[in-house]
């Protein structure tokens, strides 16, 4: 039988040695040192950078997927020293597994490069992927990391964002709406209990106001009890539950004072004290 | 803090030509019959008070005056002896609200009397109290002539500091030693490592922009040291006239003062989002009590956080007022720009 062969399958068809293993492994490692070590310098950066603290940790992701595709394209090139056909085969072969059992994988990867170029959020901002709700801490190569009003870190694999709707509260801007319901009862007055609101919302010490970043207070009806819902920015999205929470403590100390009361619960049609 | 701007040996005032012209139209309109009422907004220690001073002693006749020193509680204080086609200064507007719940009734009666009123209205306010009422209640709308004080040039601020003085009163010596003069110089900077509870010193050069900046203008072997020293604090004070004073009396070894004498004050301000809202307070009213940030903030620790903020030399207590302290100006308010309190 007549032997053929192809040029550059006699490199593919040698064992590859220790040396060309612990090379490999130590542009992998290095390449990964090289991003915590980066993402590491970025991220205390930003702590410190006041109000540009998102436009810095923006970055980020970019400088992983560049440094990884460096040391990936260095590995291909210099130490495997693919030729043309040989990558064509690579390639191949990646094709294959991809198809068989690592499309999420490359799904994830996708989604990745999507988040950097496409920037439906980014690191800073708060979002919600799916069931998920919380401050995104990380995107990297195969998934985005929130970190949850409980303080619990998510993982959410990248390739959500082809499946699932995202929302993102603040879209690269530290301040961000703040939405804040109270409900009073249809016999108090609203006209004052609006007032009284909007005073506590103008008058936090976490609001944001400016002329693009407005605040509104909206008053509706219902059977049984009146909506007062004001929505205004928080300065720095990290305050976003102490802003709430503080426009509603101090509201209802003035609504105390004022005699403003909060719904009475309705019993099988009778009303009870509230 | 009121200074004085007024030229040596004159009741004309150093600088805001172009504001006391704006007013003086507006006031010639005025009596014409158009009525379009002013606010003068600055930063602390900028010369609201004698910009206002001046107006009064321009046009004395036609004149009532009223200073707020305090935040107004209540609203008697507001009672003006009405008159017809008067013009009406009032320093201080700022004093008019409060930052809490409640605390804009007196502004807004305020407000509905200078729009129901056939008086000029000239007010003066904080800088950034007028910018948070602007956000909050568009107040720009009811003073259709806004003035901004502009800041002092150098010229301004040598006239203002040396008209307190004789003539051949103050020596003016040069101490610029050799590596002063160099362009770059180099500095160990320490570095304390906590894990290790080690510090070392980081070597790095430092380049000298005073010098560059004589270097470039080529003026350098024209300099004088009196020349040098006010330049020195128009950049120190940042063109404010309150603050160049504080700076100026404090080089001063009268009836010396040399370059090395004049001394910018570096703050080292770390500060959590309540101490630097509460700065932000004492900076935007100018002056508060105790009661007042309370009824602000509603911080029971009030007291823990005035006395981090004067322990770290950025504010002052004048008989139980919190005011900010004019050296700290400029650092303070980078501070709470850079952290976002500032809008």
């Amino acid at each position: 039988m007549e032997n053929t062969t192809f040029p550059g399958v006699e490199v593919l068809n040698k064992p590859v040695d220790s040396g060309t293993i612990l090379s490999l492994l130590l542009i992998l490692i290095g390449a990964y040192l090289l991003t915590r070590l980066i993402t590491s310098i970025l991220i205390w950066v930003s702590e410190r950078a006041g109000k540009h603290r998102i436009t810095v940790k923006m970055v980020i992701p970019l400088f992983k997927f560049s440094i990884y595709g460096i040391a990936i394209y260095y590995i291909l090139k210099s130490i495997l020293s693919l030729s043309s056909y040989q990558l064509t085969a690579f390639l191949g072969l990646l094709g294959a597994a991809i198809g068989f059992g690592l499309k999420d994988l490359f799904a994830d990867v996708i989604g990745g490069l999507l988040l950097i170029f496409e920037k439906p959020y980014q690191v800073g901002d708060k979002v919600k992927i799916g069931d998920y709700y919380g401050e995104v801490s990380d995107i990297g190569i195969l998934s985005t990391r929130l970190i949850t009003p409980d303080d619990n870190l998510v993982s959410v694999p990248n390739y959500l964002i082809f499946t699932q709707a995202v929302a993102s509260a603040n879209a690269g801007s530290p301040e961000m709406m703040v939405v804040m319901d109270l409900f009073i009862d249809p016999d108090s007055d609203a006209e004052l209990a609006m007032r009284i609101l909007k005073e506590a919302v103008v008058t936090s010490k976490y609001v944001y106001i400016s002329k693009k970043r407005p605040f509104t207070v909206i008053l509706e009806d219902y059977p049984f009890y009146r909506r007062l819902r004001a929505k205004a920015y928080v300065y720095d999205l990290r305050y976003e539950f102490e802003f709430k929470s503080e426009v509603t403590r101090r509201t209802w100390k003035e609504y105390s004072k004022k005699g403003i009361k909060a719904p009475k619960v309705t019993v099988m049609g009778e009303k009870t004290m509230s | 803090m009121d200074i004085t701007l007024l030229k040596k040996n004159s009741a004309e005032i150093i600088g805001f030509k172009d504001e006391i012209e704006r007013i003086r139209e507006a006031i010639t309109d005025f009596e014409s019959g158009q009525k379009e009422d002013i606010a003068i907004i600055s930063e602390p220690f900028a010369g609201r008070t004698t910009l206002v001073n001046a107006i009064e002693k321009m046009t004395a006749h036609k004149v009532v005056k009223r200073s707020f020193p305090s935040i107004v509680k209540n609203k008697e204080e507001l009672m003006f002896p009405e008159r017809p086609k008067r013009i009406v200064v009032i320093d201080n507007c700022h004093f008019l609200y409060l930052r809490a719940i409640g605390g804009f009734d007196i502004l807004e009666e305020f407000l509905q009397s200078v729009v129901s009123s056939n008086n000029l209205f000239i007010t003066t306010w904080n800088l950034y109290s007028w910018n948070y009422l602007d956000d909050v209640i568009n107040i720009g709308q009811f003073f259709p002539i806004p003035l901004m004080l502009p800041k002092f040039t150098l010229s301004e601020l040598k006239e203002l500091i040396l008209s307190g003085y004789k003539e051949d009163e103050l020596e003016f010596l040069d101490d610029v030693t050799s590596e002063d003069k160099r362009i770059i110089n180099s500095f160990r900077y320490p570095v304390t490592i906590k894990r290790l509870k080690k510090t070392i010193t980081i070597p790095f050069l430092k380049i000298n922009f005073d010098r560059l900046r004589f270097r470039l203008s080529r003026k350098e072997e024209k300099k004088k040291a009196e020349d040098i020293i006010f330049e020195m604090i128009n950049r120190f004070s940042n063109g404010n006239p309150g603050v160049a004073k504080v700076l100026w009396e404090k080089s001063l070894e009268h009836p010396i003062i040399k370059p090395s004498y004049v001394k910018e004050s570096s703050f080292k301000i770390a500060l959590d989002y309540t101490e630097s809202f509460i700065l932000y307070i004492i900076l935007s009213m100018e002056s508060l009590n105790k009661e007042d940030l309370v009824e602000i903030t509603g911080e029971l620790k009030v007291d823990k956080i005035l006395y981090r903020l004067s322990q770290q030399g950025l504010i002052t207590v004048d008989q139980g007022y919190y005011k900010i302290r004019p050296e700290a100006l400029n650092s303070l308010v980078d501070y709470l720009k850079k952290s976002k309190v500032i809008w």
